[in-house]
């Protein structure tokens, strides 16, 4: 056990993060919004899987449409495929919120280009819960891109140039992509994303949670992303 | 849309996809989905237990063997997509092999909880999933203990459909329960096993005493030999009824880790069945028979082997082996039982006087018998001296009969046209056969050409072959020198047209000729043989096998070179349903025939019939306009 770790487990911070990654929960979430200012923005939907280390759990996944405050922007629609008279029956998001926070529990959060579902969350859930989340949280972004500094030879990161959106990464690991677009497809997307970046990282070491939340840090992103000389990610 | 995938790849997979639609999605809801990037290690032989059973999404794993006894890891199969891997160390509590995903793989994993209560729910699913892990289990487990190398067929599936009874073939030995331990070791060394079973008051099986118990309760806890031997016998007894499918039994002996147990007919002690017997059941595949014909030493012992070689059969069918694999494994088994009791006869005759060779004839000597058919055979021997000549007659007179009688004991009938080597006509030195072979080629009555449609199938099986080839090099010669022969073979082909007619009008069915069905062997099935038949001996092609000497032809200047592959699979499809007729009728317990009913075809098999019907009377009429100076 490394020491903070250590310290982590003795001052009973988060659970400790000393374990093998293979038993811990993850919660899996892509958000759905009307574009993307956080500032005049909703969510429209949350979709979120449940993961226990590479294990996907098929039953049990979360998926509610929001109504949102603001109307939904046309743009939007034409990507989300929700149309307002879809949303207008559903829950308002302090509902689908709380219902979201009791399903996530104490689970570390995997998104996708986290940063931006939890600038949303976040904001909601200062309104409406007092205060941010408080889980843990893995960025597949940040991971991958840190993986392929490390894994230049998979043929999912060889090749020509590319890009690290969730499509393109998808595609890249043969992960079929049916139904885009769709908060829970795209939660969905991910978890199997994840689940073919964790045998990588444990060829590169990560082997337990403590090393996974700091490759996978949503904040270190951009650190990741630039190699020398290197294509951009987007 | 998670569900949703795993729901319409379920319903797509066997035993799943036997499920109602709604459960199907309920047990969906259960699963979890693992990815193994390429070269990880799922399962660890000795390592601990699976707790799912995994469904194969997309990739490849290759499951090992470590032998006991150290050596290299033996590949025992491959699973992929739409196949699982895992119950039976699920069962079983024990991880026996090494599971590693040889191409990236991705698994449904469905718990152990939820499996076995749809175990306990649907029969259909435990006899699936049984069948494909148990024979595996099976089959493994003896390749295990013989440290042999590997047979990758998967033909023994009979513990799925043989009852418990069948293969029970011992008396249980019984002791009563105030014999000492002592008592007890005599009695199963006596009775020659393993086990023995402990009686309790009113006669039924109290308790059950093996091997192991002697070792690791008598010999190393020092127990004395004069203590009651209810001392360290195991309760209570597992009592299975003779009725019970092999599979349940196997999986109870998985579940409790037993070797052995009680089987009772109708609630009355019957025998004891170990998991060695269900080794020797798995020694139903084609392989292990023809083990166990080798290691029989007595006609005794030979004739109930050779019986049940016939339900392996039923195993290929079902397995959907081809046609031509099918009757390769029949003859392959009967060639065996047939050297084995022409061995028998010599060792109980004595060595020939002249050397000789056991001949098959007919579609015995094509291999082509579908089930057991009459004995067709012949035996031809060195030419004798003058002076021990009436010796040679006499040794071979009785050791043919003494076959031929062999051979009805081990289930094959006698031919009706007295066409034996038993016969004296059909036992004769080289010179007389060649004999034959000239007479019937030089002057083809309808008889001399009947006989050349069985004896030029001739195959050596037994012996010196060197005569046979000696023959097939005389007829050889022959043929080129009397073309009228050729001509007459061709005569009788192209009148046995195919009746096309049999697909018409069901009143013609009814009242016509056809009224019993179309008789499949020699409206169907002997077209092709006698035209693969034709042009062989018109090249002296060596093969007597319809699809080896259609093989030889292939490229070479006949008319049909360039049809061998239609033929070939117009043959083997006929075969096949007729097979299949017969394998239905002998299930049922019916007398086999050839006759098919164009009712109890599919459409898709009325078509291929059709279509191989037209085929041979494409050929007829190219063999018709070849031949035709001498079509009568």
């Amino acid at each position: 056990m490394g020491l903070g770790a250590w310290l982590g487990r003795v001052l009973g911070l988060g659970g400790g993060t000393a374990g093998p990654i293979a038993d811990t929960p993850f919660v899996v979430l892509d958000t759905e919004l009307t574009g993307l200012d956080e500032r005049k923005d909703d969510i429209v939907s949350i979709g979120a899987v449940r993961m226990r280390g590479g294990r996907l759990e098929l039953g049990g996944s979360f998926h509610e449409l929001v109504n949102p405050k603001a109307a939904l922007q046309a743009r939007s629609v034409v990507i989300h495929g929700i149309t307002p008279s879809q949303v207008a029956a559903r829950p308002p998001i302090e509902e689908v919120l709380a219902a979201f926070l009791a399903y996530a529990g104490d689970a570390v959060l995997v998104g996708h280009c986290l940063p931006v579902d939890l600038a949303f969350l976040n904001r909601e859930a200062r309104r409406v819960a007092g205060g941010p989340l408080r889980n843990r949280t893995v960025d597949t972004l940040s991971l991958s891109a840190w993986l392929r500094q490390r894994h230049v030879e998979h043929p999912a990161f060889a090749g020509p140039p590319q890009g690290l959106g969730l499509f393109e990464l998808a595609r890249a690991f043969d992960i079929p992509v049916v139904e885009g677009h769709t908060a829970l497809g795209d939660a969905y997307l991910t978890a199997q994303l994840l689940q073919r970046l964790l045998p990588l990282a444990a060829q590169a070491g990560v082997t337990d949670l403590a090393s996974l939340l700091r490759v996978g840090d949503p904040t270190r992103q951009a650190e990741h992303l630039a190699p020398p000389g290197g294509p951009s990610p987007f | 849309m998670l569900i949703d995938d795993a729901v319409r790849f379920l319903s797509q997979v066997p035993p799943f996809q036997f499920l109602e639609p709604d459960l199907l999605r309920e047990v969906a809801q259960s699963l979890s989905m693992e990815f193994y990037p390429k070269g990880t290690v799922i399962l660890q032989q000795d390592g601990s237990v699976s707790e799912s059973l995994r469904i194969v999404q997309k990739g490849v794993v290759k499951i090992t063997l470590r032998p006991k006894g150290g050596g290299e890891d033996v590949v025992v199969d491959y699973r992929e997509r739409g196949e699982t891997f895992g119950l039976v160390s699920l069962m079983g509590g024990q991880q026996k092999t090494t599971i590693v995903a040889i191409q990236d793989t991705l698994c449904y994993l469905l718990p152990k909880e939820r499996l076995n209560e749809l175990l306990g729910s649907h029969p259909a699913i435990t006899e699936y999933l049984l069948q494909f892990h148990l024979t595996k289990y099976v089959d493994m487990t003896s390749r295990e203990i013989q440290g042999k190398s590997l047979f990758l067929g998967t033909s023994d599936h009979l513990l799925f459909t043989a009852k418990v009874g069948e293969i029970c073939r011992r008396a249980a030995a019984t002791v009563e329960p105030d014999a000492t331990i002592r008592e007890a070791a005599q009695r199963m060394s006596e009775a020659r096993q393993s086990a023995i079973l402990v009686l309790g008051p009113g006669g039924s099986p109290d308790g059950i005493v093996t091997d192991s118990d002697l070792r690791s309760k008598v010999v190393a806890r020092g127990h004395s030999i004069e203590d009651p031997v209810t001392r360290i016998m195991s309760r209570p007894v597992v009592t299975v009824e003779e009725k019970d499918p092999c599979f349940e039994v196997v999986l109870r002996m998985l579940q409790r880790n037993i070797h052995h147990i009680a089987v009772t007919r109708d609630g009355v002690l019957h025998g004891v069945i170990t998991n060695h017997d269900f080794m020797v059941l798995q020694g139903r595949s084609p392989l292990a028979f023809s083990e166990d014909i080798e290691r029989q030493t007595t006609l005794e012992g030979l004739a109930p082997v050779s019986q049940k070689a016939l339900t392996v059969i039923g195993a290929l069918l079902r397995e959907g082996t081809r046609a031509a694999n099918i009757i390769r494994i029949i003859s392959e088994l009967n060639d065996r039982i047939v050297r084995k009791v022409l061995e028998l006869a010599e060792l109980e005759l004595g060595p020939p006087p002249v050397p000789y060779c056991w001949l098959a004839l007919g579609s015995e000597g094509r291999k082509e018998q579908t089930f057991r058919t009459d004995q067709d055979n012949a035996l031809v021997y060195a030419d004798p001296r003058e002076t021990q000549r009436e010796r040679v007659v006499e040794y071979f007179r009785r050791f043919t009969v003494r076959v031929r009688n062999g051979l009805i004991r081990c289930g094959f009938e006698p031919c009706p046209a007295n066409c034996m080597a038993s016969n004296p006509d059909w036992c004769q030195p080289l010179s007389v056969w060649k004999g034959y072979f000239t007479g019937w080629i030089s002057e083809p009555t309808p008889k001399a050409v009947l006989n050349s449609q069985i004896f030029f199938d001739f195959r050596p099986l037994h012996g010196d072959e060197s005569m046979a080839w000696a023959l097939r090099e005389h007829l050889g010669r022959l043929i080129p020198d009397y073309p009228v022969f050729l001509g007459f073979l061709a005569n009788m082909l192209v009148k046995n047209r195919p009746p096309l007619g049999f697909f018409g009008s069901v009143a013609v069915e009814r009242g016509g000729e056809h009224k019993d069905g179309l008789n499949l062997k020699i409206k169907g099935v002997t077209p092709f043989v006698d035209i693969a038949r034709l042009f062989a001996l018109e090249k002296g092609v060596r093969a007597a096998s319809t699809l080896d000497r259609l093989e030889a032809l292939r490229g070479g200047a006949t008319m049909i070179s360039d049809l061998v592959d239609e033929l070939g699979d117009a043959f083997e499809f006929l075969t096949l349903l007729r097979i299949h007729h017969q394998y239905r009728q002998m299930e049922a317990g019916r007398n086999i025939d050839n006759f098919i009913h164009l009712d109890t075809l599919s459409s898709l098999e009325r078509q291929s019939l059709k279509n191989a019907f037209r085929l041979a009377m494409k050929v007829q009429d190219l063999v018709m306009d070849r031949f035709k100076a001498f079509i009568i």
